[in-house]
């Protein structure tokens, strides 16, 4: 009896913990790796092994950092396991653009094919910082970079996409 | 003073930084003024572009599983080796071509919803408006101004006083989001809609815009604060 509650109130916390952080753990795997399918496959790997550790998570005000770390762990792991064909992002994005051409969202449109074309290296503190709700303090944690290291790839980041969307740049500062 | 160089930098690597040296540079300076406000514009493009649609059945939780549900993973590594091209213009694209909105967004997206909103001028009465706060358990200080409209609106899943106070700048609309924290304020320009939403340390955050206002961005965060100010929790 006592093992069938704490079987709940574990099943009860870890839905708890999951259930919101489970859309932005999706999209934040699918701009790491840019590929929809792949993304579902690293959370559902990430849920198994967060359900299995789930006694490691102390704070659950944590919840959100300790399950994105359990995601790109899992999206490394990946390349361990398994090594993709090269595929050109320009001819992705050329072959999705028929779909994304809804005359409504075409400035959004216009910017989800620059960020698929910014380098790992910028698109992933971009990711944290805006969809993730990170500081520059806790993306340099995550990606185990300085500070500065993290504004710099955040400046590039947003100056290159700023020109891919043919926004005014005129103003930006050299470097 | 702050050069233009080290303002701009800064705001590019994060357009809500909210550091008092940058704020002092932005409301001296009109050209980083401007460029600011172009660069929230596109910071709000940018969130939109983010929050990439999931289909809710996505991922399960292991629990949740089916029988026979197990062997999913495996199955889809053998289709994703096979075609990752195929996965990614076809899969992708179709998850693409349906953004998720933004807080912003959905805030400014509920504004076309009411157009009604704007136009009162006259205070709605005190229990309207006791009615609309009581259920997020909160109450206006008598100089909160004059509310000249009150409502209870279904967002995101729950119910949130939406208000339009008359202030020295026009009307501004407040919508107190208990159930939505956000880290720090999140300034936005979209849709001919500017403001700003704010934390609120214990009761999640309010958002605070003006509709086709010329008021600049630090107009917004004062008129924010003196509305968190005016606001009483009794929770």
């Amino acid at each position: 009896m006592n093992d069938e509650a704490g079987g709940i109130q574990r099943r009860t916390r870890f839905q708890a913990i999951c259930q919101s952080l489970r859309p932005d753990l999706l999209r934040f795997a699918f701009w790491l790796s840019r590929d929809r399918a792949l993304a579902e496959d690293v959370v559902q790997e990430s849920m198994l092994r967060a359900w299995k550790a789930q006694d490691s998570l102390l704070d659950e005000n944590a919840a959100k950092p300790w399950l994105l770390t359990i995601v790109r762990r899992e999206y490394a792991r990946t390349f361990e396991r398994k090594r993709f064909p090269t595929v050109s992002v320009d001819e992705l994005i050329a072959k999705e653009e028929p779909m994304l051409a809804a005359a409504e969202e075409q400035d959004v449109s216009d910017v989800r094919a620059a960020i698929m074309k910014l380098p790992d290296d910028y698109r992933e503190p971009l990711v944290l910082q805006v969809l993730m709700g990170y500081s520059t303090a806790e993306i340099a944690r995550e990606l185990n970079l300085s500070g500065p290291a993290v504004l710099t790839r955040l400046h590039r980041a947003r100056r290159q996409l700023r020109a891919a969307c043919g926004e005014d740049t005129s103003m930006d500062p050299q470097e | 003073m702050m050069e233009h160089t080290h303002y701009r930098a800064a705001m590019l690597a994060d357009p809500h930084d909210t550091d008092a040296e940058l704020r002092a540079h932005r409301e001296a300076c009109a050209e980083c003024r401007e460029f600011t406000e172009r660069l929230l514009r596109f910071e709000s493009r940018l969130e939109r572009a983010l929050r990439v649609d999931i289909p809710p059945t996505a991922v399960v939780l292991p629990f949740e599983r089916k029988p026979g549900n197990a062997a999913r993973a495996p199955r889809r590594w053998m289709a994703i080796a096979a075609s990752v091209l195929l996965g990614i213009a076809i899969a992708g694209g179709i998850w693409l071509s349906v953004p998720q909105q933004s807080l912003a967004a959905d805030v400014v997206a509920h504004m076309a919803g009411e157009p009604g909103a704007w136009q009162g001028t006259e205070a709605v009465a005190d229990s309207e408006l006791d009615n609309v706060l009581k259920d997020s358990k909160l109450r206006l200080k008598p100089d909160a101004g004059i509310v000249s409209y009150a409502s209870s609106c279904s967002f995101r899943g729950h119910r949130v006083p939406h208000l339009v106070v008359q202030t020295p700048s026009g009307p501004v609309t407040v919508m107190v989001l208990v159930h939505e924290s956000v880290r720090k304020a999140m300034p936005f320009d979209d849709e001919g809609y500017r403001g700003t939403i704010v934390p609120v340390p214990g009761h999640g955050s309010i958002a605070v815009l003006m509709r086709d206002s010329k008021v600049g961005s630090g107009e917004i965060e004062r008129i924010a604060a003196r509305v968190d100010d005016s606001i009483v929790w009794t929770r």
